[in-house]
């Protein structure tokens, strides 16, 4: 089974540090991107199978690249995960909007995450 | 009454004028009686001087031409005739019945002319006028002839006395065809002055109908008093009608003056849902003027939802609500505003009376703007606060997970952990001295100081933030700077709050400068950024509590709490300095603090 392929974009080092330690101690490949530009070139070299994005972020904001990643690339149905702490309903409604997508709150926890994923892809696996 | 005074009026009058008539008629026969006996005298003397005198009394008894004269007389006013001489005595004579020449002498020089003269009457007899002269043949002024005829009397009038009684009764005739014509001319006036009896009312309501023209003009005039009086009334009436209506006027004018100067929007409507008042201020607030407002219902001028449906509520015959409601909605016709309309029933004394509906139309912009800062300030610091607990929870779950030999995670983790804890501190602070600062509590404790250190401090606190958006911080010092007194923690606070904007607005390969200098009486403290600027419509707002430059700069904005500057400027202020700004969109921006000197000589400053 090859490797599954975990896209993450955030402008905080410190978050992309540790979930990247993380995630590629469950044996994902993790890719990091700064802002929705670097994320966008990143997807050009290689589709994820999971885009986890922050929304707040300098440069592109992850309110501007979950919907145009969904945009660019019609036929490849991933999962988005949008990590959040904002509270504001209308925060949510653009993300609920969007197909296969699905929240991260804040304050994160790494295990969690990867035992969502885990779960996410034996669902999806059993399926295919 | 009145008519019969007036048809004896006129018998009077009648009679009088018969009687006045009947003498000038009766002097008028005398006088020319009196002048046919002076003609017939006249005459008859002439011409019996010319006849002989024996011819006039000679020859035999009765024939005599005197004799001839009497028997021929025609009315019997003849009295005598006669011949006389001067002295009087009678040379022959004629005389009537009972009549005897009067033996009178002539008067001297009835030789040389005719005369006349009166004779009075006789004993018995009636008076006389004689007509002399002198006879013609024995002209020696020795006989004369004398005719005397009677005084005429008034006895001849009795012949004339049937036309007379016949001319009364023609003019006596007269009065009662007069009598009628007057009655029957009266008559139209009778009924006139009834009527105006009756219109003036003068109480006696049941008297007969006016029979002269006195109590007509008096009917008349009573009326017309009446009349007059009436109309006083009425004027003065009128004038009080007048005055009072220029009072409600002045009360009615009063009133719309207030509503107008009220500084809410308010719209009155009948109960049918016809607006009948609207005052000026509605028109900037719905973005609708007032004449298209007036006189119109509802659905005719309203484009916002949730006001008419307000409306409708009490406009529709159900009049399900007797109750106010407000209802918040923005006005489709007018950018970025915000409304709040209250709607009530007006009623009269215990709602027994509904005159309709008032709206109160309120800007609630600015209270709204502020709860939206207010929340989106609370949102913003959740955020502040979150990113640092994120970081820390997740660290904190690495490090539970590491391995016991993996030492560079476990120091990396502690690290951030303490890194993170920092930053939470510092937002905390803020938010501490902005409530501190808002609630009067903070009192700074002011030191002589040199802003060197401070300054430097400050300086290097920033370096690694501006190295990790790869800018360049410089700082330009003068070789000496003067002390000023200053609370050294609050300063801090201020100083670190704009190096931070400078370094967060600024762009990729840009550079911020913090400098300082000496200026009479004030040390100047400068930050400047190659940023992005603030535009001259954020300027007057960006010291204001909550705010944040406009939403076409949000991408920058972003991180921002909308307190930094603010805390900067109260706490500059509470320093007895001011803050300035001077920035270029574009190109960046400058802050100044400006701090007076505190004189050398004083040494340590209390205030």
């Amino acid at each position: 089974m090859t490797q599954r392929h975990i896209l993450l974009v955030d402008d905080e080092p410190h978050v992309t540090r540790v979930l990247r330690l993380t995630l590629e101690k469950a044996g994902y490949v993790v890719t990091v991107a700064h802002d929705g530009h670097a994320a966008l070139a990143c997807m050009a070299a290689q589709l994820p199978d999971v885009l986890i994005s922050d929304i707040q972020m300098d440069g592109m904001d992850g309110r501007t690249l979950c919907p145009l990643a969904r945009k660019t690339y019609p036929d490849h149905d991933f999962l988005i995960l949008v990590m959040t702490s904002m509270t504001a309903l209308e925060e949510r409604n653009w993300a609920r909007a969007l197909h296969n997508t699905d929240f991260l709150e804040k304050p994160l926890s790494p295990r969690q995450l990867v035992a969502r994923l885990a779960k996410h892809f034996a669902a999806s696996g059993a399926i295919a | 009454m009145k008519l019969n005074r007036i048809g004896i009026a006129l018998i009077a009058s009648a009679l009088a004028v018969i009687a006045l008539v009947v003498i000038l008629l009766i002097v008028r026969q005398q006088t020319s009686r009196a002048n046919e006996v002076r003609a017939k005298g006249v005459s008859l003397a002439r011409s019996l001087s010319t006849v002989p005198a024996g011819m006039l009394a000679g020859g035999a008894p009765g024939l005599s031409v005197l004799n001839t004269l009497f028997a021929y007389q025609d009315n019997g006013d003849l009295a005598y005739a006669a011949i006389t001489d001067a002295g009087g005595r009678t040379l022959g004579d004629v005389a009537g019945r009972g009549t005897f020449v009067p033996g009178a002498a002539l008067p001297p020089g009835a030789g040389a002319a005719f005369g006349q003269r009166t004779l009075p009457a006789a004993e018995g007899g009636r008076a006389l006028i004689e007509f002399y002269g002198p006879l013609a043949d024995r002209s020696q002024g020795q006989a004369f002839v004398r005719v005397g005829f009677y005084q005429p009397g008034y006895a001849v009038l009795a012949r004339d006395v049937s036309f007379l009684a016949l001319l009364a009764l023609m003019m006596f005739l007269l009065v009662p065809l007069v009598y009628v014509v007057i009655k029957r001319e009266m008559a139209p006036l009778d009924a006139l002055g009834r009527q105006l009896r009756q219109l003036g009312d003068t109480g006696s309501a049941h008297r007969e109908s006016a029979r002269d023209v006195r109590e007509l003009v008096g009917s008349m005039q009573a009326y017309l008093q009446f009349a007059s009086s009436r109309i006083a009334q009425l004027e003065h009436g009128s004038l009080n009608a007048t005055a009072d209506n220029q009072v409600l006027q002045y009360g009615s004018k009063k009133l719309t003056a207030a509503l107008q100067s009220l500084p809410d929007g308010l719209l009155m409507l009948a109960p049918g849902g016809l607006v009948t008042f609207a005052s000026d201020k509605v028109e900037p607030l719905l973005g609708i003027a007032v004449d298209a407002i007036l006189e119109q219902p509802v659905d005719a001028w309203c484009r916002d939802p949730a006001l008419r449906t307000l409306l409708g509520r009490y406009t529709n015959t159900q009049r399900d609500t007797l109750h106010a409601h407000s209802v918040d909605f923005t006005p489709a016709n007018v950018e970025g505003k915000y409304l709040s309309a209250t709607v009530q029933p007006l009623t009269g004394a215990h709602g027994a009376m509904a005159f309709g509906t008032l709206v109160v139309l309120r800007d609630v912009t600015r209270e709204q703007l502020a709860r939206q800062a207010g929340n989106d300030f609370v949102a913003h610091v959740s955020h502040e606060l979150k990113s640092p607990l994120n970081v820390i929870g997740m660290y904190a779950e690495t490090l539970a997970d590491a391995d016991a030999g993996d030492e560079t995670l476990r120091v990396e983790s502690l690290n951030v952990i303490q890194d993170e804890i920092e930053r939470m501190n510092a937002l905390v602070g803020n938010l501490l001295n902005v409530s501190k600062l808002e609630t009067g509590s903070m009192s700074p404790e002011r030191n002589r100081v040199r802003l060197d250190d401070l300054l430097r401090d400050a300086y290097e606190h920033a370096l690694p933030r501006a190295e990790g958006r790869q800018l360049r911080v410089d700082l330009d010092l003068p070789r000496e700077l003067e002390a000023v007194a200053i609370d050294k923690d609050l300063f801090r606070i201020a100083l670190n709050n704009l190096l931070t904007n400078a370094i967060k607005y600024n762009r990729p390969g840009g550079s911020v400068l913090l400098s300082a200098r000496n200026e009479d009486h004030e040390i100047v403290i400068s930050v400047r950024d190659t940023g992005i600027g603030i535009a001259a419509a954020d300027r007057e707002r960006v010291f204001d509590k909550f705010y944040r430059v406009s939403e076409r700069d949000a991408q920058a904005a972003r991180g921002g709490h909308g307190l930094g500057l603010y805390l900067a400027a109260q706490i500059v202020e509470l320093h007895h300095g001011r803050i300035v700004l001077d920035s270029e969109p574009g190109v960046g921006s400058t802050f100044s603090i400006h701090l007076n000197i505190v004189p050398a000589a004083t040494g340590v400053v209390t205030l």
